[in-house]
């Protein structure tokens, strides 16, 4: 170890680096085998949905990167049957929402939708990956299904859970299992300050709905 | 119920009691040696105190820390709860108390098995759910099972005394007067003998009972089978909840937008931080939670 990285570790800038890894969309690939420890270790199932969170930009370019992803998905549309939609959110967001049974399907388009805008120069204007579980046997206070999410933050190039639990409230417990079973598998943030969530406009929908 | 043997952890707490006890020898024949065996009488004196303090030590902590027992129709799932993790533990039901007291804690004392009593605050029956309060009182019935109050009475024996006679030494001292030739720096150096035994055996007892608060986690781990109640639990109560953010990720990345490095994690925030024991504990219940999932 040279000077000057001792000096940036004494500094904790070497732990902020080290921490932080570029966000790369293979990363994604992980949930399609996570989904089947998500289901047999866990009872956790798919909701069918998964979906891209973006800021979008207004320029021609970035009109463009996303007319490509959708012509993209639109493709696959026909081949996986993956359906999928663009919508926007009122925090100032677009997301792209996929719809599919196939959990293998849905990864795959995720992963398309994702690297594209990579390809198109907009990898930084990703904020999120959103894949939605719910465990059929456990009911929350409301009666519906206990649900979870795997977000893919672009910003951390990792994996973290979230649990809402009806308001503003999170379910640790749940989210704490799911990070102790799938790390390893998955490449889990470390650093629960980095847990944020993405609460959905109202109790029972999902973050993008 | 799975009560899974740590050797590693034996073999650490079986040298950290080897060294208390080395350090006890030095330090009565070091008392013996500058004092001429007048010490003798004072050291008896603080056994005594610290075995009785031992024997009456369900009451009498139940009393300093201003727990009030109930009773099964005060407070029935409490009691209930317990039951059934105590048959869990296979250990005889405990005396259960309640501090009213905000803040959540929970604790137990006890000389023995049949002698026991388990605390709660009512701010900790007020944080948790089922869930994460029955792996707190499955960790404080581990350390009745684990008979941790006789083991760290014992190692906490030594210290208690040094501390004594750090505090008392120059009053014994000084009414001794008849040595003559070595009298004032004997004692002077006995002092220093027992303030430096205070320092290690205070070093030794943090390391003991770290390790025995390990050993509780897995305890409870055992008994109810959910380590990750107890994280979660560990979570709540070290307040660590208000690290995981509530504020959305949306909004929070228009902020970060601005700095290079996010604020919260900075290179001031890196540098003080320190990682406090319940970091390591969290990360052991990991440990256990994935060994239960067959990994």
């Amino acid at each position: 170890m040279g000077v000057l990285d001792g000096l940036r570790a004494a500094l904790g800038l070497k732990a902020e680096a080290d921490a932080r890894r570029e966000a790369d969309p293979e990363d994604l690939f992980g949930m399609s085998t996570a989904y089947m420890t998500m289901h047999a270790d866990l009872g956790y199932e798919s909701v069918g949905e998964a979906a891209l969170c973006f800021s979008g930009v207004d320029a021609s370019s970035f009109h463009d990167a996303v007319d490509e992803v959708e012509a993209i998905l639109a493709a696959g549309q026909e081949e996986t049957g993956t359906a999928f939609d663009v919508t926007a959110d009122g925090h100032g967001y677009e997301w792209v929402v996929l719809a599919d049974d196939d959990t293998e399907d849905l990864v795959t388009s995720m992963h398309f939708a994702a690297d594209t805008f990579v390809e198109q120069g907009y990898g930084s204007r990703l904020l999120a990956a959103v894949f939605g579980y719910e465990r059929p046997d456990r009911r929350a206070d409301d009666g519906r299904p206990q649900r979870a999410y795997w977000i893919y933050s672009f910003r951390r190039g990792s994996f973290y859970p979230f649990a809402p639990a009806g308001g503003r409230d999170r379910n640790n417990s749940a989210e704490f299992k799911l990070e102790s079973v799938l790390d390893g598998e998955l490449d889990v943030e470390a650093d629960k300050e980095y847990w944020y969530p993405l609460w959905p406009s109202e109790d029972g929908r999902h973050p993008w709905e | 119920m799975d009560w899974k043997p740590d050797w590693g952890l034996r073999a650490r707490m079986g040298l950290t009691m080897f060294l208390l006890f080395a350090l006890y020898i030095v330090f009565a024949a070091g008392i013996m040696l500058y004092t001429g065996g007048g010490m003798f009488v004072f050291l008896l004196i603080f056994g005594g105190f610290t075995v009785a303090q031992y024997y009456f030590s369900d009451t009498l902590t139940l009393k300093s820390m201003g727990a009030k027992t109930v009773s099964a129709e005060e407070y029935p799932d409490l009691h209930r709860t317990i039951e059934r993790l105590s048959q869990q533990a296979d250990l005889p039901k405990p005396k259960v108390a309640v501090v009213d007291e905000r803040v959540p804690n929970a604790f137990a004392t006890g000389r023995n098995q049949k002698n026991a009593a388990v605390a709660v605050t009512t701010g900790l029956l007020r944080t948790l759910d089922q869930d994460e309060l029955e792996g707190v009182l499955a960790h404080e019935l581990a350390h009745v099972k684990n008979r941790d109050m006789m083991v760290m009475t014992f190692a906490s024996l030594l210290g208690t005394i040094a501390f004594m006679f750090v505090r008392w030494g120059a009053f014994f001292g000084g009414g001794r007067g008849r040595g003559g030739n070595r009298g004032g720096g004997g004692i002077l150096v006995a002092i220093l003998i027992s303030l430096v035994v205070w320092i290690i055996s205070y070093i030794l007892m943090r390391a003991l009972s770290r390790y025995r608060e390990y050993a509780a986690d897995r305890g409870a781990a055992a008994i109810t089978g959910k380590p990750s109640a107890l994280a979660s639990a560990l979570v709540s109560i070290s307040s660590g909840v208000e690290k995981i953010p509530d504020k959305d990720l949306r909004d929070e990345a228009e902020m970060n937008a601005f700095f290079i490095i996010p604020l919260k994690s900075g290179v001031v925030g890196r540098l003080f931080s320190t990682h406090p024991p319940t970091e390591k504990r969290i990360e052991q219940l990991r440990t256990l939670e994935r060994e239960m999932e067959g990994f």
